[in-house]
C-alpha cells in the first residue's frame, strides 16, 4: 500500500507548527498504511509521540535541511538509519538481568556510519525528548566514552554490550 | 554480554602538555632563525644541542605525552591511573628540560655554576617519563592484547625506555668520565639514541596514533588487517635490531654485527613503506568523500615521511647514511612528526574544546559544531607555508647550505606561530557566531513541537 505522504518542510521553513496535521494524518491512516514525512530536520520528539502510538520509524537523510522520515505501524521498529550508514540489521533486544523491567526502547538510533561526535549528539537530543522512565537504544561503531559522563550527570541508566559491528547501548531516563 | 563502562573527559592537563609543547616548539626555531644551530654552527654546539632537545623533549615529548594522557582512555576504554600524575609529569619535563638547557650553556660556555644542571635536568625529564609511562602503561597492560594503536603505543614506549637509558647514560659518563671508563664508548652511540627516540619511540607512537586518529574522523575500517600487523611488528623488529647491533659494534666492531645492523635498518625501511601503503589505503577505503582540512594537510606530513624514507635508501646505498642524518632528522622532526603534530592539533584541540564548552548543553538547546569552532580559510594558508618552508629547509639541509636552510625557516616559523593562533581561536572558541553556522540537527527557528528545546515536548 502506497504510504501517506506530508511534505512539511514549506511549512516548517515559514516557522510553521505542523503537529495536528501529523496527528490528523495518523488518525486518517489506513490499517498497515505507513506514513512518510518529509522535513527539514530528523523530528527526535516525534519518535516517541508516535512510538506511543505503536509507530516504529526509519529516517533518511538526503542532504542539508532534507529529511525523511517513514513511520510505520508494526512490532518490526527499523533503526533509524542515516544516509551513510551500512546496512546492517539491529540486534533484537534480549532480556538481560540489568535491564529485565526496562520498557522496549522508544526510539531507536542507528550511529554506524556517522562521524565523531554526531553519534553523542543524536544520542543527547533523543535523550532530552524520553519520557521519565522510558529507554532509548543506540548502535554506535565505537565506544562512546565521551557520552557517559553527559548521561551519567543527566541521571541515566546505561546499559551497554559489544556487538560484531560496533557497540549497543539501552538508555533510561529517570522517572 | 555486558561491558565495563568507563567514562572519559578531558583530560585535564592536556591543554597545558599542548600549549608549552607548542612554546617551546617557537622557541626551537627562533634558535634555528637566529642562526646559533646546526647548519650554521656545529651539531655539538650549544645552540643546537638545546634546540634539538627543545624539539625533542620541549616539543615533541610533550605533545605526544599531551595526546597519550587524552587517548589512551578511548583507545583502551579505561581510565588514566592518576590526572595528578599527569601534572607532576608536566612539571618535572619541563622543568628537567630547562634544566638540561642550562647545562649545555654551562659546559659549552664554560660556566661553572651550571655545570650540574645537566645531569639534575635530565634525572628530572627522567621521572617524568616514567611517571607518563605508568600512567598510560597501566590501561594499555591492562587490556592487552588490545587494539593495534595500543600495542603499538606500548611498543614505542619500550623504545622510550632505551631511550631514555641512553641519554642517562651519555649524562653519566659526561658527568663523571673517570668513573665509568668501560661505558666511555657509549657516546658514539648518538646515532642509536636518535634511532631509539624519533624512530622506535615517537615514529611508532605516531603510527598507532595515527590508525586510530585517522579513521575515527575519516570514517575507514579501523581493523588494518595483516598491513597493519606488519607495520607494527617489522617496524619494532627492525628499531630493536638495528639499535642493539649498532649498540654492540661500538664495543666488538665485526662484519656479521654491521650486516645485523642493516638487516634491522631495511626492515625499518620496509616497516615505513608497509605504513605509507596502508595509510593510502585508508585514505581511499575512507566512508566520508569530503577529506578533512587536518587529514588533508596530514598528507604532507606522511609525504616528508616517504621523502625521508627514499632520502634514506638512497644514501644507504651510496654509503652516506652518516651524512645525510642532520637533513633526515630534520626531515623526520619537522616534517613527519612535527607535521602530523601541528595538523591533528587542529583537530584534536576544536573536539576537545567543543566537549569542554558544549557537552553539558547539548540535546537541551542549540550548539556549535565541532568545525564552526575552526575557520579552515584562516588555517590553509598556514599549512602551505609549513610545508613550502620545510621543504626548502630540507633541501638546504641536504646541500648544507645555511642561509638557504634559515631562509626556509623564516615561514616555517611564521606558519607555527599563526597555527598556535587558530589553537587559540578554537580553544576560546572566538570564531562560533562570526560565520553563518547553525545547530546540532535542525535549525534554530523550528516548531515547539518537533524542536529539541526542553520543555517544548509534544
Amino acid at each position: 500500500m502506497e504510504p501517506l505522504t506530508l511534505d512539511l518542510r514549506d511549512e516548517l521553513r515559514r516557522g510553521g507548527e505542523p503537529l495536528p496535521r501529523i496527528l490528523d494524518a495518523v488518525a486518517r491512516l489506513a490499517p498497515a498504511q505507513d506514513l512518510r514525512l518529509l522535513t527539514t530536520f530528523e523530528p527526535f520528539p516525534l519518535y516517541a509521540v508516535l512510538g506511543r502510538k505503536g509507530f516504529g520509524h526509519e529516517a533518511i537523510h538526503h542532504g542539508e535541511g532534507d529529511w525523511e522520515i517513514r513511520f510505520r505501524p508494526d512490532a518490526q521498529r527499523a533503526p533509524t538509519k542515516p544516509a551513510a550508514a551500512p546496512a546492517a540489521s539491529t540486534p533484537a533486544t534480549p532480556a538481560t538481568p540489568a535491564t529485565e523491567g526496562w520498557p522496549t526502547p522508544s526510539v531507536v538510533l542507528d550511529n554506524r556510519g556517522l562521524q565523531p561526535p554526531e553519534p553523542m549528539v543524536r544520542i543527547l537530543d533523543a535523550f532530552e525528548h524520553l519520557d521519565a522512565g522510558a529507554v532509548l537504544e543506540a548502535v554506535n561503531e565505537r565506544d562512546p566514552v565521551f557520552l557517559y559522563p553527559e548521561l551519567q550527570a543527566r541521571g541515566a541508566a546505561i546499559h551497554t554490550e559489544k556487538v560484531a559491528d560496533g557497540v549497543r547501548l539501552l538508555i533510561r531516563r529517570a522517572g | 554480554m555486558a561491558r565495563i563502562m568507563v567514562a572519559s573527559r578531558l583530560s585535564r592537563w592536556t591543554p597545558h602538555f599542548f600549549a608549552l609543547a607548542l612554546v617551546n616548539f617557537v622557541g626551537a626555531q627562533a634558535l634555528v632563525l637566529g642562526g646559533v644551530t646546526w647548519p650554521a654552527e656545529s651539531l655539538g654546539s650549544a645552540g643546537t644541542l638545546v634546540a634539538i632537545h627543545l624539539l625533542v623533549i620541549g616539543w615533541l615529548l610533550l605533545l605526544v605525552l599531551g595526546a597519550l594522557f587524552q587517548f589512551v582512555p578511548v583507545i583502551t576504554t579505561r581510565p588514566l591511573e592518576s590526572q595528578t600524575a599527569a601534572l607532576v609529569c608536566l612539571v618535572a619535563v619541563e622543568g628537567g628540560l630547562l634544566g638540561m638547557i642550562a647545562g649545555f650553556v654551562g659546559a659549552t660556555g664554560g660556566i661553572p655554576g651550571l655545570s650540574g644542571s645537566l645531569p639534575v635536568g635530565g634525572g628530572l625529564v627522567t621521572i617524568g617519563i616514567l611517571i607518563a609511562a605508568w600512567n598510560v602503561g597501566v590501561p594499555l597492560a591492562r587490556c592487552r592484547p588490545g587494539s593495534l594503536p595500543g600495542r603499538m603505543v606500548m611498543t614505542g614506549l619500550a623504545f622510550l625506555a632505551a631511550t631514555v637509558t641512553l641519554g642517562l647514560l651519555f649524562g653519566s659518563v659526561l658527568s663523571a668520565p673517570a668513573a665509568l671508563p668501560r661505558l666511555a664508548p657509549v657516546l658514539a652511540a648518538v646515532g642509536d639514541h636518535a634511532l631509539a627516540g624519533l624512530g622506535g619511540w615517537f615514529t611508532l607512537t605516531a603510527m598507532g596514533v595515527s590508525y586510530k586518529l585517522l579513521p575515527m574522523f575519516m570514517l575507514a575500517p579501523e581493523e588494518r588487517g595483516a598491513l597493519g600487523r606488519g607495520v607494527h611488528v617489522v617496524g619494532a623488529a627492525g628499531f630493536a635490531v638495528a639499535i642493539v647491533a649498532g649498540l654492540a659494534t661500538i664495543w666488538h666492531p665485526a662484519a656479521a654485527l654491521i650486516d645485523l645492523q642493516h638487516a634491522g635498518e631495511i626492515a625499518i625501511g620496509v616497516a615505513t613503506a608497509l605504513y605509507l601503503w596502508d595509510v593510502r589505503r585508508m585514505y581511499r577505503e575512507r566512508k566520508r568523500s569530503v577529506i578533512e582540512l587536518h587529514d588533508r594537510a596530514a598528507i604532507g606530513a606522511f609525504a616528508f615521511l616517504g621523502v625521508a624514507l627514499a632520502l634514506a635508501a638512497a644514501a644507504a646505498a651510496v654509503h652516506r647514511l652518516d651524512g645525510i642524518a642532520p637533513a633526515l632528522v630534520f626531515l623526520i622532526v619537522f616534517g613527519w612528526l612535527g607535521g602530523l603534530g601541528i595538523t591533528q592539533l587542529y583537530k584534536i584541540v576544536p573536539f576537545l574544546a567543543w566537549l569542554v564548552r558544549y557537552g553539558g548543553r547539548l540535546g537541551r538547546g542549540p550548539v556549535p559544531r565541532v568545525q564552526d569552532l575552526v575557520r579552515d580559510g584562516a588555517a590553509l594558508p598556514w599549512f602551505v607555508a609549513y610545508g613550502a618552508g620545510v621543504s626548502i629547509a630540507a633541501v638546504a639541509a641536504v646541500l648544507r647550505w645555511p642561509t638557504a636552510f634559515r631562509i626556509g625557516m623564516v615561514p616555517v616559523t611564521i606558519a607555527t606561530i599563526g597555527l598556535c593562533l587558530e589553537y587559540w581561536r578554537a580553544w576560546h572558541a572566538r570564531y562560533v557566531g562570526t560565520a553563518p553556522s547553525v545547530a546540532t540537527a535542525r535549525p534554530l527557528s523550528t516548531p515547539s513541537s518537533l524542536s529539541a528545546h526542553p520543555g517544548d515536548r509534544p
